[in-house]
């Protein structure tokens, strides 16, 4: 056997379909087909939904939105729409300026931090390299937006509350210890003669990071990346204790609670802002979901 | 174009207790030669290799390329290329990609690159395939890549660590020929591990033969033949392996069921001198023959008759004392005896065989 | 000393930016904040640089931790708080574990439109959970939901969903298995690529039948996925705070020790950050002795985390 990367990322791509060909063998009864499609589809239904109705919602006035018999269009239109952007309840396209900021910020840095940690544990078995991987286990396990009052002292210490950088720092917090779990696991798969072949041909262990693992590690950093982003893209609690309270600077999931006061929901509205918001978290999922099985599948969800 | 020299190398790997991988290792390869490593699987002989190429720490002792030591220097100082087992090629990149990364580095112009990957591609046969990724070539075009990225660089040393292991029996002993008929024209020093001693016999200059991170015996394949060391290299080197009995002497020789074989004096004195009864005895089973009715020879029952075309080999068990083992013979393949058959089979040139202590395994023949 | 910074130099180099990171920003406040558990803090009595006023908390000893052990339902019924958490994460992962494999399972099959099914049911990962939390508490409500129109329209009874009942906690489940599911998905399906095709081809020769190979093929490849995706799914669920608190609010009937928590820290004007953080302490305390646990089951089925 050959188990050169080029091999394993190829068995990767080809693992379904080495199954494929061999389930195929035994040709699927019809009765099976109509079976497997119909669970699928109804599992596709549920799972797509809830988006579909929120979309349906959003184009509907809020008087409408609650309505005692569902319809799929009545007065439909874009005005909510045109109310959101136009900014009468708070500067929408300022929160989708700092949201996209932070979000792609705490990607870049999550990215950077877990890929430095998860190669550095992967491939050397320097002292501490063990304890580092269960602190990052144990960190998961304390729920850190209690902590907000002494994250508030730090950041006020390294004069960095209020600002964009503090608030990044604190979701790379959240965002690495997975991502180095998933990013290892990755690495762990590239084989080490490819490292060696790079030091031999001439690569500082930083070059070998730098122009061999991370290029042949794009699945794995891909999922990385949307992880990181999804953390900072939809967080509140952190976001609406850490940034400065003007209207301006705050985020969109922050914003967006200006049309859910306490007793009085704006449905309409609130649905044409979320479809707003969803949509960059759509288009960088589209971007990686091709990565995302192999990505995670050799993964840090190994173990 | 440089010699390389192990003096007195130790790896030793941590652990409790810890584990010495290459023990006290004292070699000295010579510019332009071919040096095979070859031993069993845990042998040292990859690790030996390693710490050579400087992907592995050197605990004691010291290693020098050209005389100079490099046992501190990182492996893009050592000035060498390594070809893996399994390839290591860079699957991100084409194939002229792989062959021209390490010039790259070195910040060589980039005509000159193109250059000398065609000219090494067009030695290999892999012009058709430069612009492929990895993934698109076969096992042998795979490692002729390998090969084509440590021949661009013009190293100093070439290191190959069972460059053979995964290609097909017919490419490998192809390859092989290739592989020596390319080092023959570059002269590049070039240290080879392979653990298997047909690869070993053929290729290399001399033969170093590991075993548990010692160095057994390093000399040219004809010698490590004829004159083994000890009873590890002499029952390692060979296929199908010598013949190595533990029997009993009496005074004029080695007792074998019904067969005397006759010792040298000066054996049989030291020997005596020792106040050793019995010693190992081998015999390749290309110097044993079947023998007339009316010769002496020991009662061979035979177990078994493999036929390779020119030649057979039969197995079969033999009394020694009260224990039965297991001879080799190796037989003209048009008359092999049948399976059960009992037939008397005797050395056919006393100068062929082998002695060693039976305890240290050591050669005691002259 | 030299040779070992020779050799592990630049493995520390590149992991001193997340230690250095996790220690300033997680480390610091996770003992400031286990400090915390000790004194009587809360908005009153912070430290307030606005309005110039120093720290005026003092230290209360083991008083928030008698307090709250005790089950008093003033420090929001530990117990049975407890007891509804465990109810929740167990409900959620398992539900998460069995409809994840489900689906891996079905789309290992070859057919048509595969990639397409795979993105559809990997949506609702990428959706931010304040949106899915959103979405849900429209479909839930009594009045207006889709979910009650139907039923309605299907002359069935149309229950409260989101109200002072058991109920909720249906609902806040089902919501959370909704966003949950797509990841065990993908994590599952990347574990049955995994498994090698002669196993299944060596399984069949020996005679196994589908559920056989199912059990004895299957499963036992999966196990390393299945005992990491356990482990932090539980560790995730019994820490999700968003669906619960923006779907259902501060009900009683959805209250977990993380929402309580939230509640004890955000809401009031009395912001009691002591008992919020003993709260959390008491969290990883259970966490831990979880893990150590689980870590001790896996051990004796002789795998490793």
């Amino acid at each position: 056997m050959t188990v050169d990367a080029a091999a394993l990322r190829a068995a990767g791509q080809e693992a379904a379909a080495g199954n494929r060909g061999r389930a195929s063998r035994a040709k699927r009864s019809r009765l099976a087909s109509v079976g497997l499609h119909g669970a699928l589809i109804t599992a596709s239904l549920v799972a797509v939904f809830p988006v579909f109705w929120v979309l349906v919602t959003s184009f509907k006035p809020d008087a409408r939105a609650v309505e005692a018999t569902p319809s799929l269009f009545n007065e439909s239109s874009l005005d909510n729409y045109v109310d959101v952007l136009s900014g009468q309840r708070g500067n929408f396209l300022a929160w989708f300026g700092n949201s996209v900021l932070i979000a792609l910020l705490t990607t870049v840095l999550g990215v950077f931090l877990s890929a430095t940690t998860g190669y550095a544990v992967s491939r050397f078995r320097f002292p501490g390299h063990r304890s580092l991987l269960l602190g990052f286990l144990v960190m998961q396990m304390f729920p850190f937006a209690v902590l907000i009052v002494p994250l508030y002292n730090i950041l006020i210490a390294l004069g960095l509350q209020g600002t964009t950088f503090g608030l990044v720092l604190v979701y790379c917090t959240t965002a690495v210890p997975f991502c180095t779990y998933m990013l290892k696991g990755y690495f762990d798969t590239i084989p080490v003669d490819i490292d060696e072949a790079g030091r031999v041909d001439g690569l500082s262990p930083f070059g070998v990071f730098w122009r061999l693992v991370l290029p042949l590690a794009r699945p794995g950093l891909a999922v990385t990346a949307f992880y990181s982003f999804l953390t900072a893209w939809g967080e509140v609690a952190f976001a609406s204790a850490l940034l400065s309270a003007a209207d301006e600077s705050k985020t969109l999931a922050v914003g967006l609670q200006v049309f859910s006061q306490q007793n009085r929901t704006e449905w309409g509205h609130l649905a044409a802002a979320s479809i707003l918001v969803a949509i960059p978290a759509v288009l960088v999922f589209y971007l990686v979901q091709r990565f995302l099985v192999s990505g995670l599948a050799s993964g840090g969800v190994k173990g | 174009m440089a010699e390389v020299a192990y003096v007195n190398a130790s790896r030793v790997f941590p652990g409790s207790p810890p584990v010495r991988a290459v023990d006290q290792l004292e070699l000295n390869v010579a510019d332009g030669e071919f040096l095979v490593l070859v031993g069993p699987s845990g042998s040292g002989k990859s690790t030996a290799l390693r710490m050579l190429a400087g992907l592995e720490d050197v605990d004691e002792g010291a290693i020098e390329i050209g005389g100079k030591d490099v046992t501190n220097v990182p492996p893009k100082g050592r000035d060498i290329a390594m070809v893996f087992q399994s390839y290591a090629l860079y699957p991100h990149m084409t194939v002229a990609e792989n062959m021209g990364f390490a010039l790259k580095l070195r910040g060589v112009p980039k005509q000159q690159i193109k250059d000398k990957v065609a000219e090494a591609a067009k030695m290999l046969d892999l012009t058709k395939y430069l612009d492929r990724k990895p993934k698109a070539l076969s096992g042998g075009q795979r490692q002729r890549v390998a090969m084509g990225r440590a021949i661009v660089r013009e190293p100093s040393v070439f290191l190959m660590d069972e460059p053979l292991s995964n290609l097909d029996a017919k490419l490998r002993v192809e390859t092989r020929a290739n592989i020596a008929a390319l080092q023959k024209r570059l002269d590049t020093t070039t240290i080879y591990v392979t653990h298997d001693q047909v690869e070993a016999m053929t290729m290399g200059h001399r033969v170093a033969v590991l075993k548990d991170g010692l160095l057994q015996q390093c000399d040219t394949p004809r010698e490590l033949y004829e004159r083994p060391a000890n009873a590890f290299v002499a029952g390692f080197m060979g296929s199908p392996a010598m013949n190595l009995k533990t029997v009993p002497l009496t005074a004029e020789g080695a007792q074998l069921d019904g067969l005397v074989v006759p010792l040298p004096r000066t054996v049989l004195d030291s020997v005596a001198a020792e106040g050793l009864t019995e010693v190992t005895f081998g015999v390749r089973p290309e110097a044993l023959h079947l023998a007339g009715a009316d010769e002496d020879g020991m009662e061979l029952t035979v177990e078994l008759v493999e036929e390779l075309g020119a030649d057979a080999y039969v197995y079969g068990s033999v009394r020694i004392g009260d224990a039965s083992e297991r001879f080799i013979v190796r037989v003209d393949s048009r008359t092999p005896p049948a399976f059960g058959q009992k037939v008397k089979v005797a050395v056919r040139d006393n100068s062929e065989i082998h002695l060693f202590h039976p305890e240290s395994g050591k050669r005691l023949s002259a | 000393m030299r040779r070992f910074l020779d050799r592990y130099w630049y493995a520390y180099a590149m992991v001193l930016p997340v230690v250095v990171v996790t220690a300033v920003l997680v480390l610091i406040p996770l003992v400031q904040g286990i400090y915390f558990t000790f004194t009587d803090i809360n908005e009153a009595n912070i430290a307030n640089p606005l309005l110039d006023r120093v720290a005026g908390y003092v230290s209360v000893g083991f008083r928030n931790y008698a307090n709250v052990l005790s089950g008093d339902s003033s420090y929001g019924s530990f117990w049975a708080t407890l007891l509804r958490t465990v109810i929740w994460t167990f409900c959620c992962v398992f539900l998460h574990v069995t409809i994840g494999l489900g689906l891996a399972l079905l789309l290992n099959r070859p057919m048509r439109a595969r990639a397409l099914y795979r993105v559809l049911l990997i949506l609702p990962w990428a959706v931010p959970a304040f949106i899915s939390s959103f979405a849900w508490k429209y479909m839930f409500n009594s009045q207006f939901g889709i979910i009650n129109q139907t039923l309605r329209a299907l002359g069935l009874p149309e229950p409260v969903w989101l109200g002072q009942s058991n109920l909720a906690l249906v609902a806040v489940i089902i919501v959370n298995v909704w966003v949950g599911v797509p990841f065990n998905m993908i994590a599952l399906l990347g574990g049955l690529q995994s498994i090698p095709g002669d196993l299944y081809e060596a399984a069949e020769i020996d005679g196994a039948t589908p559920w056989q190979r199912f059990r004895h093929v299957t499963l036992p490849g999966l196990r390393s996925v299945t005992s990491t995706v356990v482990l932090l799914g539980v560790i995730w669920t019994f820490n999700m705070f968003a669906v619960i608190y923006l779907v259902t609010g501060m009900n009683p009937y959805t209250r977990t020790l993380i929402t309580y928590a939230f509640e004890r820290f955000f809401a009031g004007a009395s912001r009691d950050y002591a008992v919020a953080s003993t709260y959390g302490a008491l969290i990883l305390s259970v966490l831990l002795v979880f893990a150590l646990f689980y870590r001790g089951v896996l051990r004796r089925q002789g795998e490793t985390l």
